[in-house]
């Protein structure tokens, strides 16, 4: 057996919360974040549910003492939840600097949430505005990177709505390697003109609140987070808390379609099952699954299909898209990390907005939170480009 | 590390199929864009809704898909695929005011486009992963495809670095002063003495294993760094060469990614003030313009030289006593910001 890969810090923000408390009590609550979007204009800011943080920018850069020029929405979200999760892992400076630590980030959006000055600033007659360095995905791991002082390993990683899961699975892997000693992992996107329109032409977006694996579904709700957890191998932690442990990962592709899953779902189906390998755990041992269920009519109904192809009874599952909307790049990270909620504090959260299940399949996700012994759990996350990961997370 | 097999190239010179570096493709107007072939091996149907990144990427890729067993993955190395769809949606959404918009561009828009496309037309179910890190894209890629071989011993993984040159890919580097300002020849492009480069893109792909036996190079070692001076760059090499070279070994050729910019020589220079006389120092952006996966090229250029055992004049910046290239170190730095070293030898 390899050695274990220890969660020791965790950060997060995202529409039910500021910080990983806020999170886990919206969580037990079975809050919804969903609003109408107030940041910035759109023609859909009236029409279209949206996990939107409520926090202005200006605020943000007050909170973070961030007020270098070209700070995007996308590198605030992220400097706030990697605060969290440095501060909750107790790492020294000296260790955040060493090179042996890596940081690897995801984004799907990066700067591009400044749509507008983005458009501009791609025009040959105007001088150029502050962002000209920002738009790019890996803006954001550079801006950590010199604040942190970081100076081992460090990558931006794009499997599209998969990315954050392969950001928290290269982490390991470079641990694994010996190329680090502890990563820091993570994902994530603010929501932009830019998301929002394009999943409006893909007529994916419900204008009613997203309801996972139920019969109406009628698409997803878009959303913003960015999530964190320090990893670090099992023989170099002492004396802290451990969140859980990272059991297992893959990374497969469904070969399918541009933006949809094949019918009989063998990306997923792969996914699961290659973790599961990885983990050296059978079916019966994943006492929760934190699915990928966008509550988009495709995405419910393969997923749904792979997890029975799987496991014949499926285990508990819910997906947690309803509470933030799906935050793409910042998904597999947030999502992540209430499965170590799930296992830390050994408890389920209730799934919302569901009512009847999809005929033909018929799988329930939880009812109502409860109290229950967890010692494995499974999040799922797939993405454009047939992008299938899975991660598998065990009890400390 | 690993060992590359087989190579595929679609740049600014004549380095698809029928290679040929002695004769440089001339152009003035700071821009390097790609020879493209006809890209028989695409379905007609699909290549017509490509974009022009996917499009070299996936035609670059499938010489060395064919007549060959499917690789266990696919790792590529980008900063701008998708940015060319990005820009089309981007134009729809302003242009048409939030209104009916087509998906088309947004579904290509995610730089795991190529990745995704390879996959999808040769049904590759295996590891499929982009990295973005800007100039150590294809560096970070290097270093998946090293641990994926290192997991899976068996394994063959097709491994690229791939970038466009888009129209606002490049307003956003012009105006922040990474261009020349003034119109020059990439022939003299080492002859100038101004801020900025010229622009170019290119997609590099290569097959890699563990096997040795036919191997064309053996990928030794490589090493990144962010953000750091050249002296500190300098002191890193001298640690990296006495790591990885054995008793008795040279570096044969230096091959950096001198670009013509006079804000960042400086690294460069720094990295060649400790070879001896032995080392022939030689230079390709003149070839290739700048683009932030041209390391990839260069490795492409690496293996070109350790099989022919020659090195087009061109490219040339100080000629060594040694003219047996066994050892090749590749040094390049993208905007001084980023730095790699990339070690490849011949197969022992």
């Amino acid at each position: 057996m390899p050695e274990r890969i220890l969660v020791t810090g965790i950060g997060v923000i995202s529409a039910i919360g500021n910080s990983v408390a806020e999170n886990h009590l919206s969580l037990t609550e079975g809050k919804c974040g969903m609003s109408r979007l107030e940041m910035f204009p759109s023609k859909f800011s009236g029409s279209l549910p949206v996990g939107e943080i409520k926090i202005s920018n200006r605020a943000l850069k007050e909170k973070l003492d961030a007020f270098e020029p070209g700070m995007t929405r996308t590198t605030l979200l992220a400097l706030h939840a990697m605060n969290e999760a440095l501060a909750c892992s107790g790492l020294s400076n000296k260790e955040i600097s060493s090179e042996d630590t890596a940081l690897i980030g995801a984004s799907t959006v990066g700067g591009m949430c400044e749509t507008d000055e983005m458009y501009s600033d791609a025009k040959l007659d105007t001088p150029g505005s502050e962002y000209l360095a920002s738009y790019d995905y890996a803006s954001t791991n550079m801006y950590l990177q010199k604040r942190f002082n970081i100076n081992g390993p460090s990558n931006t990683i794009n499997t599209a709505c998969s990315s954050s899961a392969n950001a928290i699975m290269y982490g390991a892997r470079l641990i694994r390697s010996g190329r680090a000693k502890r990563a820091i992992v993570g994902g994530v996107d603010s929501l932009a003109k830019f998301t929002i329109n394009g999943f409006n032409a893909l007529h994916i977006l419900s204008n009613e609140l997203c309801c996972p694996f139920d019969e109406g579904r009628k698409g997803l709700n878009l959303g913003e987070a960015a999530a964190f957890l320090v990893l670090e191998k099992e023989s170099d932690v002492t004396g802290k808390k451990i969140f859980a442990s990272l059991s297992g990962y893959s990374n497969t592709n469904d070969a399918f379609h541009a933006s949809s899953l094949s019918e009989d779902g063998a990306g997923p189906f792969t996914a699961m099952k290659k973790a599961l390998e990885i983990a050296g755990l059978k079916t019966s041992q994943i006492d929760y699954i934190n699915a990928h269920g966008t509550g988009t009519e495709n995405n419910d109904l393969v997923e749904s299909i792979a997890i029975q192809r799987l496991f014949g009874d499926a285990p508990p599952f819910s997906s947690t898209k309803a509470n933030t909307g799906h935050t793409l790049g910042a998904a597999g990270a947030i999502e992540a990390l209430f499965c170590i909620l799930n296992l830390s504090e050994q408890e389920l959260y209730p799934a919302l907005h569901f009512k009847n299940p999809i005929t033909g399949v018929g799988l329930q996700p939880i009812g109502s939170y409860k109290k229950t012994a967890l010692n494995h759990v499974m999040s799922n996350s797939f993405g454009f480009g047939g992008n299938c990961s899975s991660l598998i997370f065990s009890k400390a | 590390m690993f060992y590359i097999h087989q190579t595929s190239c679609i740049s600014a010179q004549q380095t698809f199929r029928e290679v040929d570096l002695d004769m440089i493709h001339e152009l003035s107007n700071n821009r390097l864009c790609a020879i493209e072939p006809t890209y028989e091996e695409i379905p007609a149907g699909v290549l017509r809704r490509m974009g022009k990144a996917v499009r070299m990427g996936v035609g670059a890729a499938m010489p060395l898909l064919q007549n060959n067993p499917k690789p266990d993955g696919i790792i590529i190395g980008t900063t701008n695929v998708g940015k060319e769809e990005c820009g089309k949606f981007l134009n729809q959404i302003i242009e048409y005011d939030e209104g009916m918009l087509t998906p088309m561009n947004f579904v290509q828009s995610t730089p795991n486009a190529v990745a995704a496309q390879i996959a999808l037309l040769t049904n590759n179910h295996g590891y499929n992963i982009t990295h973005l890190q800007l100039g150590l894209a294809f560096e970070n890629a290097m270093i998946d495809a090293d641990m994926m071989l290192h997991e899976n011993p068996a394994a063959c993984y097709l491994l690229g670095g791939v970038d466009d040159l888009t129209f606002n890919h490049y307003n956003f580097e012009d105006k922040q002063g990474w261009y020349k300002k003034e119109n020059i020849s990439n022939k003299d492009l080492f002859q100038t003495d101004s801020r900025g480069s010229i622009a170019g893109e290119a997609a590099t792909l290569f097959l890699v294993s563990n096997i040795s036996e036919s191997a064309i190079a053996k990928v030794r070692a490589i090493e990144t760094f962010q953000f750091k001076n050249e002296e500190f760059i300098k002191e890193k090499l001298q640690g990296f060469l006495l790591k990885n070279l054995d008793a008795g070994e040279k570096v044969d050729l230096l091959l950096t990614g001198e670009n013509g910019n006079n804000l960042v020589v400086k690294y460069y220079q720094s990295c060649e003030s400790i070879m001896d006389p032995e080392t022939t120092v030689a230079r390709f952006k003149h070839m290739s313009g700048e683009f932030p996966t041209a390391s990839a090229l260069a490795v492409w250029l690496g293996c070109r030289i350790l099989q022919s055992q020659s090195i087009p004049e061109h490219m040339i910046k100080r000629k060594g006593s040694n003219t047996d290239y066994k050892n090749i170190l590749i040094y390049n730095t993208f905007k001084g910001l980023q730095h790699s070293f990339i070690l490849i030898s011949i197969p022992a």
